[in-house]
């Protein structure tokens, strides 16, 4: 994640100090990234040891106020032209989980994937709840924050089609491989033989 | 790809929907299989009815070669191959020509044996009075006359005192054994030796015998016939037979006629002379009936091009042509016209051959032998084909013209409807009113005109359909939901509409028009009506009564009829009974001195009292339509011995000129004329009685007979009942005889049934019409229907959206249709009440408001409701199973 | 509080024999005023046939239907109509507009159905349209409406006369998902002013607009997500 990026792209707008940096960034992604504010200083230093940014003098309550340099407007143009490269994927639990769980025997994948499903739909609804609420304020920041949702919705929504597809899948190989499924009735009958 | 494959695929592809949308293609069936079925049937009865020359041979012929007559007197003719086609004398005939004698006959035919036959009437006495017989004469024993009759019992005549009688004479009374009671004085009395009946006639009473049993005398019309025997008769033999004075039925001529050109010229001018007013009204006829049935059959295959408008669609978007979707509609009318009329044709056969015993129970003449007219089936089935493939032409054309994007993205709507037609419609109209105008006002050909006009007054109504139906929908916002939803649907699917509601109009049109015509021409007979008696009061008439029979009859009528006044009236005996053929009756003319004889004294009489010649001393209170003092002024002069003159005209005259002259069945002859004074009465024309009254003195004077003749019953309104008392009394003592009763005009009962046929016929139509397009609307409303049982509505709804369509189409259709049928129906009472004298200016328009208000109001309503009672009340649901 | 809808051991089978398909099996379910209710699940897993039988479209095999307290069974076929008019509205994924019936005349269908006087339906057909912000086509045919402005008019149609229950079935299918939005947020907004909602779908971030998602697998409710307090969200621990 570009903290960098978007502190500069924040300080574009106007000087600000540490603690507004902060604030500005969860409003406006909706404090799906929480940030701390050592996380925020760090950066500034370092974007102002590579002459990015500037102090700007104190504030009356003694906040350090940062400027963006011509430099740091470059670098933020730079960002918001180039696309987000896609150079790995990134590594991810779930499908890794999948996987496994399709080759590891004696796992039942479909409770797998339902479970898995549920919590996704838990998680989606929420998002869905936060963006009715979000979608109650008119301003552009309020659209910010909403279209951040937007992408947490459809990431989500892209998991819960990932698992029926996974799960049709699943299906259609038990359909194809009868002698799996003779298999699996005959573990049943032997449970059942030796639960007697 | 060729036009034939294109076509090939088309005609698969419509087998194919045919198949699968049976309900529609039954529907498009019926509505062209029953009006080919019904022609069919009746053409094949009437054919089959029809005796051809050729099958009439053995029943005119018997077994001979041919029948040779001489009709006038012996005067050469001119014949057709059927002399019953028609002949004539030849011009420029000697009056003393001779008729040919049979030996004549006989050489030109080469010596051949000739057979005498004789027809005729007799007259014959029955138990019932006298009836009139159709005699033949000829040897029934020669086998030449076989075929003429068939012996049910008994045996042939022997000899000329024997006869054979058909079942007809039997049943007036004779048996086998009985002696003929002929009427004559000198008739011969044969002894009925069997029953045979004739090949030709069923009905009528038939006697025959050999020459000689029934007294025919051959006279100048009906000279001697011969059957010939011996060999075929060829076209020039009879032409010399013709030239000799005779015509000739011959049996080879007829079975294998020479060409046209032989016939003689002025024949041929007779026969070939088509009629061009009957080909005009068959075609007109043909026009209607071809209209009715493409608009009825339309809506199904509006219903099957918008079905597949997808597919056209899908077709076009791959580059299909317009030809090429026309075809696909226009490849089930050519499927669904053929099945329906091979369909119709067959059952119209079958149909035909279980009519024809029940035709000829109403037939006096036997039919021929069971006749199937396979040319003129073509053509019937042919009609059929060709109204499917119209009704087919305009869904076809619109399918190609459709929107493919608006197709494709699924808008059920039609397109909105072309101002050119509307306007094209407008002048049709137009066109249809001026020719309607043209026909009231010209004189003979009037009547088709009109009739032309109609037909072009109702193409452009159907043009002017979609505008109407577009315009009901759009007034329709203000009305209850199920009406509402009918009329803008019925606007949205106009392919489907527009032909059910022209199919409606049309036939109210012409059920309006024919009403119209029907009703007027009974208010012309209602207006020129002439009541021959005050309202109430009688006469009773007779023709073979003796005086004292008239008193006897006097006294029984007084009797029956207590409050009113029975008078016994004298007059000139003008009238005798058919059983006393030597009977003289009596005719006389007046004139008076100075009137020029053209100029009836009196322009109008009704003979109520058996004579229009009344004998009596003073005016006889029963002579209506004289003023008081015209009646003081008969009375004086009757008394001073003049004769009373009745008179609708001026006449400035004291005398009067009498031409009397005699009558009996078979002579006739003057008697010397006479001028005696006389006082002329002015009399209303549409009241007379008589034309005369004649004191007693003076009529005696004359040497003419007066007897009673009528009995006058007045000033005691006859009851019904004591109508039929009287009439009883009179049949009592005479068949020939009657009771007329006046009460006033009497509705004749046909006037009314043609009016029930009428509303009959077109609520028969109306319904078809309204059904097919209610019941197509309904199928294709499946979806509207679902979403609104989705939305609470409840199954009933169904029902009322069904009879709200019903409604919809029934009441344009029938406005529209009544508002053209004036057009016509008006014009037409223009030359049909036109009286036969052209001087008055007579014209009768009586409109039948309450049978128009019953097929525009009424009939829509009774259709409405039974839509609503048939129709299923369950509404479709939103089908998916998943 | 009551459900609104309440279904208890239903099950629908169709057919008979060989093509017996059970498109329901004991499925229990429940509506509550307020609340927005997914089904969710793949074709053939018996959703559309749950909200037929919730909207007395269709009876179940065994089991019972019933819609603020009414066992639907009972009521008999005009009685299940009535209360399609009254207490139950339907929104389809292909609209379902009639189309020779202008936005307000099929918004006012229900109300005209149940015997309201025109003048007074096509008010509260205005009112429910105004509600779904499209007042200003009103007197529109449909055929000249873009497919949200139709859906947007059945949902007014739904809505209209207050009912209580709203059943959707894939209202969103034939819809961009910008405008497929808009009509769950109507339909959220309904249940949040206190109507019962039942929305079939197969798309889970328009389910997710529910407060309970239920899934369907092969005519049986396999899983259900409850309600969770939306600011459990805010736990930094919930995301990843």
């Amino acid at each position: 994640m570009s903290v960098r990026q978007a502190l500069l792209a924040l300080l574009e707008e106007e000087p600000r100090y540490g603690y507004q940096l902060r604030a500005q960034f969860e409003q406006r992604t909706g404090s799906t990234w929480p940030l701390n504010v050592g996380q925020v200083y760090t950066t500034l230093t370092r974007l102002e040891r590579d002459g990015l940014v500037e102090g700007a003098g104190e504030d009356g309550e003694g906040h350090v106020i940062y400027r963006i340099t011509d430099a740091g407007r470059a670098e933020v143009a730079n960002w918001f032209t180039t696309p987000v490269e896609r150079t790995q994927p990134p590594r991810d639990e779930l499908a890794i989980k999948l996987a496994l769980a399709v080759t590891v025997p004696g796992v039942d994948v479909g409770a797998v994937i339902q479970q898995q499903r549920s919590a996704t739909m838990a998680a989606l609804q929420d998002y869905t709840r936060l963006k009715r609420r979000a979608a109650e304020g008119s301003r552009r920041e309020d659209l910010a924050w909403s279209l951040v949702l937007d992408s947490l919705v459809f990431a989500a929504e892209a998991e819960v089609r990932w698992l029926d597809h996974c799960e049709a899948r699943l299906r259609r190989a038990q359909l194809e491989r009868p002698e799996a499924l003779l298999e699996e009735i005959l573990a049943e009958e032997a449970d059942e033989e030796a639960s007697r | 790809m060729s036009a034939l494959a294109s076509w090939r695929l088309a005609l698969r592809l419509a087998r194919r929907d045919a198949m699968r949308h049976r309900g529609r293609s039954v529907l498009v069936l019926v509505m062209i299989a029953l009006p080919v079925l019904a022609v069919t049937a009746a053409d094949v009865v009437i054919a089959t009815q029809e005796v051809s020359g050729v099958e009439s041979l053995d029943r005119r012929l018997g077994a001979a070669d041919a029948l040779v007559e001489v009709p006038a007197g012996g005067a050469p003719m001119l014949q057709a191959f059927d002399p019953y086609d028609g002949s004539t004398s030849a011009d420029g005939v000697p009056a003393d020509h001779e008729p040919p004698a049979a030996a004549e006959v006989s050489d030109v035919l080469g010596g051949v044996r000739l057979l005498e036959r004789r027809q005729g009437d007799v007259y014959l006495r029955t138990d019932d009075g006298v009836a009139y017989v159709w005699a033949t004469e000829v040897d029934l024993r020669d086998p030449l006359t076989r075929g003429l009759f068939d012996l049910g019992s008994g045996r042939w005549p022997a000899d000329s005192s024997e006869v054979v009688v058909n079942r007809e004479v039997r049943d007036q009374g004779y048996a086998v054994g009985d002696r003929l009671d002929l009427v004559g004085d000198d008739a011969p009395a044969p002894i009925v030796v069997g029953i045979a009946e004739s090949t030709t006639s069923r009905t009528m009473p038939v006697v025959a015998g050999p020459i000689g049993s029934l007294g025919i005398e051959p006279s100048e019309w009906s000279g001697p016939a011969w059957l010939a025997a011996g060999g075929d008769v060829s076209w020039a033999e009879v032409e010399e037979l013709n030239a000799l004075g005779a015509t000739a039925l011959s049996r080879a001529v007829l079975a294998d006629p020479p060409p046209d050109s032989e016939a003689p010229e002025e024949i041929r001018a007779w026969s070939s002379g088509t009629d061009d007013a009957m080909v005009a009204a068959i075609v007109l006829i043909v026009v209607m009936a071809l209209l009715e049935v493409v608009l009825l059959a339309g809506p199904a295959f509006a219903v099957t091009a918008r079905r597949q408008a997808r597919t056209l669609a899908l077709m076009a978007s791959a580059g299909g042509t317009p030809a090429q979707s026309r075809r696909a509609i226009i490849g089930g009318g050519v499927v669904l016209g053929t099945v329906a009329a091979l369909l119709g044709v067959a059952l119209g056969i079958g149909a035909g051959r279980l009519l024809v015993p029940v035709v000829q129970h109403w037939s006096g003449e036997w039919f021929g032998p069971f006749d199937v007219p396979w040319l003129h089936l073509l053509g019937i089935a042919l009609f059929g084909l060709v109204s499917a493939v119209l009704a087919s032409v305009v869904p076809a054309w619109i399918a190609s013209r459709q929107d493919v994007v608006a197709v494709l993205s699924g808008r059920r709507a039609d397109t909105r409807p072309s101002l050119r037609s509307p306007i094209l419609g407008v002048v049709l109209i137009g066109v249809g009113v001026a020719g309607s105008a043209y026909g009231a006002t010209s004189g003979s050909s009037g009547e088709f005109a009109i009739a032309a006009s109609a037909v072009v007054a109702v193409l452009g109504m159907i043009l002017l359909v979609p505008v109407v139906v577009a315009g009901v929908a759009r007034l329709a916002g203000r009305l209850p939901l199920s009406p509402r939803y009918a009329a803008r649907d019925a606007a949205r699917h106009r392919t489907r509409t527009v032909p059910a509601v022209a199919a409606v109009a049309a036939t109210v049109a012409g059920v309006v028009a024919l009403g119209i015509a029907v009703t007027s021409d009974e208010a012309e007979n209602e207006g020129t009506y002439q009541a021959m008696l005050p309202m109430g009061d009688g006469a009773v008439t007779a023709y073979d009564l003796t005086p004292p029979q008239w008193r006897d009859l006097h006294g029984a009528v007084a009797a029956k009829v207590p409050d009113a006044d029975v008078v016994l009236v004298d007059g000139l005996v003008e009238s005798t009974s058919m059983a006393e053929p030597d009977a003289r009756s009596y005719y006389l003319e007046t004139r008076a001195p100075g009137v020029p004889r053209h100029q009836p004294l009196l322009s109008m009489m009704a003979t109520t009292f058996g004579s229009s010649v009344l004998v009596d001393d003073d005016m006889p209170e029963i002579v209506r339509g004289v003023s008081d003092a015209g009646r003081r002024r008969g009375d004086a002069a009757l008394a001073e011995g003049r004769v009373v003159v009745f008179t609708d005209r001026p006449v400035d005259a004291d005398r009067v000129v009498l031409r009397p002259s005699w009558s009996t069945m078979d002579d006739s002859g003057n008697l010397p004329r006479a001028t005696v004074p006389a006082t002329y009465v002015p009399i209303d024309r549409s009241e007379a009685s008589a034309s005369l009254v004649i004191p007693p003195a003076v009529i005696d004077r004359l040497d003419l007979p007066h007897a009673p003749v009528a009995l006058a019953v007045s000033g005691g309104r006859i009851t019904p009942e004591q109508e039929e008392a009287v009439t009883e009394a009179v049949q009592a003592v005479t068949n020939d005889g009657g009771f007329y009763v006046e009460r006033g005009y009497q509705a004749d009962d046909e006037t009314v049934i043609v009016q029930l046929v009428l509303a009959g016929l077109g609520g028969v139509l109306m319904l078809g019409g309204t059904l097919t397009a209610t019941f197509l609307a309904l199928s294709d409303a499946r979806p509207d229907l679902a979403t609104l049982s989705a939305v609470g509505a409840s199954p009933r709804r169904r029902r009322w959206i069904a009879a709200s369509y019903a409604l919809v189409i029934g009441v344009v259709g029938a406005v529209l249709g009544a508002a053209v049928g004036f057009i016509p129906g008006i014009a037409v009472t223009y030359p049909l009440t036109r009286g036969w004298d052209p001087e008055v200016e007579a014209h009768y328009l009586d409109v039948p408001w309450l049978m128009i208000l019953g097929v525009v109001v009424a009939l829509p309503l009774v259709t409405a409701a039974l839509v609503a009672l048939f129709a299923r009340s369950r509404l479709p649901l939103v089908a998916r199973v998943d | 509080m009551s459900a609104v809808l309440r279904m208890a051991e239903v099950t629908r089978v169709h057919g008979e024999g060989a093509t017996e398909v059970h498109a329901l099996r004991s499925v229990s379910f429940a509506a509550h005023p307020g609340e927005l209710v997914a089904v969710m699940g793949p074709s053939g897993s018996g959703k559309s046939t749950l909200l037929t039988l919730a909207g007395g479209l269709d009876g179940p095999t065994s089991g019972v239907v019933s819609v603020e307290g009414v066992d639907l069974a009972g009521v008999g076929a005009a009685g299940r109509a009535r209360m399609r008019r009254t207490s139950i509205g339907y929104v389809f994924q292909d609209f379902n507009l009639i189309p020779a019936l202008t936005a307000v005349e099929n918004v006012a269908l229900p109300l005209e159905l149940d015997g309201v006087r025109s003048r007074t339906a096509r008010a509260g057909a205005r009112a429910a349209l105004e509600e779904v912000g499209i007042a200003d086509l009103a007197d529109r045919f449909p055929d000249h409406m873009s497919g949200g402005q139709q859906q947007r008019v059945a949902i007014a149609r739904a809505v209209v006369g207050d009912r209580r229950l709203i059943l959707a079935d894939e209202p969103t299918g034939a819809l961009d998902s910008e405008t497929g939005e808009s009509i769950l947020r109507l339909l959220r907004a309904r249940c949040d002013a206190g109507a019962a909602g039942v929305l079939v779908t197969h798309e889970a971030r328009h389910a997710a607009w529910a407060d309970r998602v239920v899934f369907l697998r092969d005519g049986v409710v396999i899983d259900e997500t409850g309600a969770d307090h939306a600011d459990a969200l805010l736990d930094a621990g919930r995301i990843r």
